[in-house]
């Protein structure tokens, strides 16, 4: 059964019929077509679906679409301005952060709730705030890397 | 796309219509639905296919935060987050046990989960209820038949993710009264890695006279060591009225085995939680004892 959901997700305005049980994640991506948000465990735990819920990190994959009726959402889209890339984004190329890129989306979307509190973390600030991001490639040093870098940067 | 029966998604304004929805629906599968973040586990699980319709109460107005002499009073969708930054949670040392067991869930679960949620999955492998439990805290109950209850958290965990609500009732706020005079708490938990429930968890609470001498004492576990998470009468029977010197300690930790039957999983055997459990409770114990003034 579906519903009429109002949803501003990086800047614009959708209004869509949506099933009762649908995730965030999937209406961010099946029905709205952005792939930035990716589906990894779809239970919480891995970290690639994180998307920003009024500016807040949350995994898109746990929250069930209908509860955020109204609200603003960020995906790694939104995070640039037309071909400028956010600091974050230019941090994690120039860091070379990135192999598959699975993981990419999400783990900049936590970096960004982290740099957003806390302006200017040391190494351990940087391996909590992105513990809920699994990656299995890096190894996360460059990760790491590209976090402080874009912090030093802003 | 776990959720074939459902019907009905709510999304109630104000508290009196979420208990109202609650009420009505006596014949239907309703559940309430708060962050989410356990509930998507379950239905994940395929536990939710009969649930015909969600009550999602985050908008219902209970998100109040009271913070005064008598203590805390946390609205049921309150998220971990959002007690995270209350100066009290952040600065005093009767509270800085809860403070430590909000620390360790990824940020995206503290933006998420809610107290009230926490609480009323009766999960024993959550750490949040377990710091609760070593805070006395007391669960503030709404609808149903009674109307209004209230519950102390070790009556409100009835057992293995089970609870003591009846039909119609909602957890409203957790209450956690303030601690009279010099007290401390802590929480540790060990965990397998950075994203995984507790394999054991412990929170205490002390608070000591003028003399040092121990006058209050909750040594709660978690994780596995119980249906639900317990707290421990024997290892508070042996730190009052004592000291709280290493012996002491040791003889309170070694105490908790009366108070738990650990059970087996992928995690972690009975016994091996048996064992850490004393280690982690002695641990807790020293860093709550460092945290008095
Ligand atoms: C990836 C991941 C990591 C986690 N890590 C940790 C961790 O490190 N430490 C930790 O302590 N926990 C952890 N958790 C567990 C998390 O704390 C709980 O899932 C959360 O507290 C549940 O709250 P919620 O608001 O999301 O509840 P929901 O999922 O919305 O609800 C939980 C249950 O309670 C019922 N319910 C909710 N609110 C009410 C109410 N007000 N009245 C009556 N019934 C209600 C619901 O019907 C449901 O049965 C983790 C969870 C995930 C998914
Ligand atoms: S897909 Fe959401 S946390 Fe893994
Ligand atoms: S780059 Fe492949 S998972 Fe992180």
């Amino acid at each position: 059964m579906k519903k009429m959901l109002t949803l501003e997700v990086n800047g614009d305005v959708h209004e869509l019929a949506v099933e009762l049980d649908a995730t965030l994640l999937r209406v961010l991506r099946d029905q709205i077509g952005l792939n930035g948000p990716k589906k990894g465990c779809d239970s919480g735990g891995c970290g690639c679906c994180t998307v920003h819920v009024d500016g807040k990190a949350v995994y898109s994959c746990v929250c069930y679409a209908h509860s955020f009726d109204g609200v603003k959402v960020t995906t790694a889209e939104g995070l640039s301005s037309g071909e400028e890339l956010h600091p974050i984004q230019a941090a994690f190329v120039d860091a070379g952060a990135v192999q598959c890129g699975y993981c990419t989306c999400g783990m900049m979307m936590a970096a960004k709730q982290l740099l957003d509190e806390c302006p200017r973390p040391d190494e351990e600030q940087i391996r909590h705030g992105i513990s809920g991001n699994l990656c299995r490639c890096t190894g996360y040093a460059k990760i790491v890397d590209a976090v402080k870098l874009a912090s030093e940067r802003s | 796309m776990a959720l074939y029966k459902l019907k009905e998604f709510h999304a109630p304004k104000n508290m009196q219509e979420a208990i109202n929805i609650l009420g009505k629906s006596q014949e239907a599968e309703i559940l309430v639905l708060a962050g989410g973040t356990f509930l998507h586990g379950l239905e994940a699980r395929g536990l939710l296919s009969d649930v015909e319709e969600l009550v999602d109460i985050r908008k219902a107005g209970l998100d109040a935060i009271r913070d005064d002499d008598r203590g805390l009073l946390i609205g049921a969708t309150v998220t971990f987050s959002q007690i995270q930054t209350l100066p009290s949670v952040q600065r005093t040392p009767w509270l800085a046990g809860l403070s430590d067991a909000l620390a360790y869930p990824p940020v995206q679960i503290r933006n998420t989960a809610t107290i009230g949620g926490c609480v009323s999955a009766s999960c024993p492998f959550f750490d949040v209820p377990t710091a609760l439990l070593a805070l006395g805290a007391t669960v503030m109950v709404k609808g149903g038949e009674a109307g209004e209850r209230q519950l102390a958290l070790p009556d409100f965990l009835a057992g293995l993710f089970v609870n003591s609500l009846e039909p119609g009732e909602l957890v409203t706020a957790v209450a956690i009264p303030k601690c009279p005079g010099n007290g401390a708490s802590a929480f540790i938990k060990l965990e397998g890695n950075a994203n995984d429930l507790a394999i054991v968890n412990a929170a205490a609470y002390l608070s000591v006279d003028s003399q040092k001498t121990c006058t209050e004492a909750y040594v709660a576990l978690g994780g596995g060591v119980a249906e639900t998470a317990v707290l421990s009468d024997a290892a508070r029977q042996i730190l009052i009225g004592s000291k709280l010197d290493a012996a002491t300690l040791q003889t309170a930790s070694e105490a908790v085995t009366a108070d738990i039957s650990p059970m087996s999983d992928h995690r972690a055997s009975a016994e091996y939680r048996g064992a850490v459990a004393k280690v982690i409770v002695r641990r807790t114990l020293e860093r709550a004892i460092a945290r008095l003034a």
